[in-house]
């Protein structure tokens, strides 16, 4: 049986630059989706009037 | 074997026939008898078994714990026990007669004459402090009594348990409060008893204490764990707990120490020091800082000791982590002193590797707080200074040493993500120097595991910063044009780091691949021929799912930056995508980006995605179903219900999108009631959060735009089309707002049409 595990991070960062590049690249990705999104739907609209 | 049958119901005797044991001498069997148990306690989930069944093997349990057990190994035995039998004990700890017995058997063993059995009393405590907090406040004035005595006067492994109790009790506590801040306010489970803040005026001077039982040698030795460490790490978390409350009590203790003689007096005031600086508000905290900065500054330059500079500049690193940024009013660094700062950091990247590693985290800090300071960065003065004194520390010989060569890796990607364009020149001249330093990684042949590992890590930083670089330089228009130049090199380059075997360093590589496409656009398709067995291996790895996660965000790259051009590859990747969604094996984080996935495949190749639609579409029609309920009050599984949902809209808007305007759009005609069904679910439900929302409204209008009038009854006859939309478009999120009017006007296109 392991005992309770007491060793906490000690003088680290609360979140790694690893972890800080995927949530980045996640955030361009995500974006980038909203935009060819964004630019799919604008461009039949434009071509119709209102 | 109990672990493998009794979830089955298989061999019900069991418990019995181990019971019977423990009333028999001699004590061995008694031992043995409740060290089983444990070990069942620990494999077997607590459904499994019934209450009578838990009420018999804790009777057993902690009658071989209580004081009257003159045998210390049955004792010892009985407590481990408890310790894995506290999770079943759910019922137990509602009865008042009950829980005090076991409170009471606890808090005796945690005296018993044996360390041992006291330090596994104490991880009961802390583990009862997790489990049942809300049951506490009858015991917690002896809990103090009893933990204070062993911090104070036993030895370390129990003294640890003991402040590891009050560290617990704050992480429940900061939990509870976030609770009441955060969006679900008031709907905590269970209430704050502030047993930290009725505690603060004895449990912060007994922290205080702990901090001057530092090691000579502490700062060394990375698996170092002592009482100074585990003190000021529960200083830190009650800070976070007590906010503002805790200044007055600890600034006395800094004032008194950091002067002294005794370098574990001025380490330890120094620790105090930056152990608080996370909860306060800034206000409360800025004045002393001021005061404080100057007298750090010279520490980390003049102090002859090695844990002072160590902790001084890691107390540094935590005031620009939380007292510098463009949201805090009152600046701690200004014209007048942003010089000083900068070239006493640059100094102490020369020191010690442990304390050249803290500056290193210091400045990534500092670096961080000018991400949004306008178009003009206070450190651009600087950056070819700071850029060369860390390229000097990744040289250093010692660099393997305190993880001081990640630091300075990534105290340079912090250093290049916040610099602006007037430097983007500079961050140019990187980019040859560091892939040179990755080339040089290759030309070491015949190493150790221990060499090849090491290795692999070197990679790893180095794809890292060139991932920041590409990121960096592909948005300046000035610079995106020269740094393409760099792009066929580059991707040489990582496709060598995919001939290692590390997963981090795939990781790594994949992230900067991903970069690379988005900024070199169609012209990556050139790379496909080379690279798509890597992408087809990133997205097989089951096992380090983290890979399979980037390797799917990187498919969505592609697609965007190909378009049809990434067409003859689509048949691997859906194969793969598919047998990811259909694996047990894969972590389910993985699941809701295949299904975006799916849409900026659908997206890039159009109509030619109809011959994925007999495969995709059961797919996201399942899921769509199982994720249009939540089950229960969970957070966690809500949010990922959320977070699947936003991938199946994706998919169907991405696909809809795809199809749009071409022969094939009444292809799509047969999916869109369950697409209208799904929508109208999830608005009755109610509980979707904003991204859904925006991704659903939006849906609402692909559907319409793709469909037109052939749609136009059907959405007209659904709830989504009325209230939903209705909803959205008095909502207060513009995003939503923007979606649902774009919806509307689609919708009224088809409907008219």
């Amino acid at each position: 049986m392991a005992p309770h595990q007491v060793r906490r991070p000690f003088k680290r960062a609360a979140i790694s630059d690893q972890q800080k590049r995927r949530e980045l690249a996640l955030l361009r990705q995500q974006q980038s989706r909203r935009d060819s999104q964004h630019q799919a739907r604008s461009s039949i609209l434009s071509l119709q009037p209102e | 074997v109990a672990g493998i049958e009794l979830p089955h119901k298989q061999w019900p005797e069991l418990i019995g026939s181990l019971l019977s044991n423990s009333h028999q001498l001699p004590a061995h069997v008694k031992q043995a008898t409740l060290e089983t148990l444990g070990y069942l306690c620990e494999e077997v989930s607590s459904d499994v078994v019934d209450q009578d069944q838990v009420n018999k093997i804790l009777t057993a349990v902690v009658q071989g714990m209580s004081s009257t057990e003159v045998n210390n190994d049955v004792r010892l035995a009985a407590t481990r026990a408890l310790y894995n039998a506290l999770g079943f004990a759910q019922a137990n700890f509602t009865n008042d007669m009950e829980r005090d017995y076991i409170m009471r058997v606890v808090c005796e063993a945690t005296l018993s004459p044996e360390l041992k059995i006291r330090q596994a009393a104490f991880e009961c405590l802390v583990s009862i402090s997790a489990s049942y907090y809300e049951k506490l406040a009858p015991y917690i004035q002896d809990i103090f009594n009893i933990t204070a005595k062993a911090v104070r006067e036993d030895e370390e492994p129990v003294a640890l348990q003991a402040i590891e109790f009050w560290s617990s009790i704050c992480d429940e506590e900061i939990d509870i409060l976030e609770d009441f801040v955060g969006e679900f306010s008031g709907d905590s489970e269970v209430p704050c008893f502030y047993f930290i803040k009725q505690a603060l005026p004895a449990l912060v001077p007994m922290l205080l204490e702990t901090l001057l039982k530092q090691e000579e040698d502490q700062d060394l030795d990375e698996g170092a764990w002592n009482l100074a460490m585990a003190g000021g790490t529960c200083l830190g978390l009650v800070a976070q707990t007590v906010g503002d409350d805790i200044i007055p009590l600890v600034l006395p203790f800094i004032e008194e120490n950091i002067s002294k003689p005794d370098w574990r007096q001025r380490e330890a005031a120094t620790y105090a020091f930056g152990s608080i600086l996370e909860g306060p508000s800034p206000d409360k905290l800025i004045s002393i800082v001021n005061v404080a900065l100057d007298f750090m500054l010279s520490a980390l330059m003049q102090d002859p000791n090695n844990h002072v500079k160590d902790t001084t500049a890691w107390t540094l690193g935590r005031v620009f982590e939380f007292l510098h940024g463009s949201t805090l009013q009152t600046p701690v660094i200004t014209p007048a002193n942003c010089q000083r700062i900068i070239s006493v950091l640059i100094q102490s990247m020369k020191d010690a590797p442990n304390v050249a590693e803290k500056s290193c985290g210091a400045l990534y800090f500092l670096a961080q707080g000018y991400e949004d300071s306008g178009s003009s960065s206070p450190l651009t003065p600087f950056f070819q200074d700071i850029v060369q004194a860390l390229l000097v520390v990744t040289h250093r010989e010692d660099a393997g040493e305190s993880r001081l060569r990640t630091a300075a890796y990534e105290a340079l990607n912090e250093v290049v993500r916040s610099s602006r364009d007037d430097t983007a020149p500079m961050v140019m001249q990187l980019v040859p120097l560091i892939m040179m330093e990755l080339h040089k990684t290759f030309e070491v042949q015949k190493l150790s595991s221990e060499e090849r590992e090491k290795q692999a890590e070197l990679q790893g930083l180095l794809c890292g910063c060139l991932q920041v670089f590409i990121q960096k330089l592909g948005a300046f228009e000035q610079t995106k044009y020269v740094f393409t130049q760099y792009a066929d090199q580059m991707m040489g380059l990582f496709l060598r780091v995919f001939a290692c075997r590390s997963a981090t360093v795939h990781e790594e590589a994949m992230l900067a691949i991903g970069a690379l496409a988005y900024a070199t656009g169609v012209d990556f398709a050139k790379y496909m021929p080379e690279f798509f067995k890597y992408l087809e291996m990133g997205l097989q790895n089951f096992e380090e799912y983290q890979v399979c996660a980037i390797t799917v965000g990187v498919v969505g790259d592609i697609c965007r930056a190909l378009e049809e051009k990434v067409l003859p590859y689509c048949d691997g990747i859906m194969t793969q995508l598919l047998k990811d969604l259909s694996s047990d094996r894969l972590h389910r984080s993985v699941k809701p980006p295949i299904f975006s996935c799916f849409g900026d495949i659908a997206l890039a190749i159009g109509e030619n995605f109809e011959k994925y639609l007999m495969y995709a579409m059961p797919m996201l029609q399942s899921a769509a179903e199982l994720s249009a309920h939540t089950p229960g009050f969970d957070e966690e599984m809500t949010d990922y219900t959320n977070l699947l949902r936003d991938g199946i809209l994706e998919a169907y808007s991405g696909i809809l999108q795809g199809f749009k305007s071409t022969a094939k759009a009444p292809l799509l005609m047969p999916f869109a009631p369950h697409i209208l069904q799904f929508l109208d679910s999830l608005y009755q439900e109610k509980d979707m959060d904003d991204a859904v929302t925006k991704t659903a409204v939006g849906l609402l209008g692909d559907l319409a735009d793709t469909l037109g009038s052939h749609a136009g009854p059907l959405i007209q006859l659904s709830v989504s089309s009325r209230e939903f939309l209705n909803e959205c478009l008095s909502s207060d999120d513009h995003l939503i707002k923007e979606s649902a009017e774009w919806a509307r006007l689609a919708i009224t296109q088809a409907v008219s049409g």
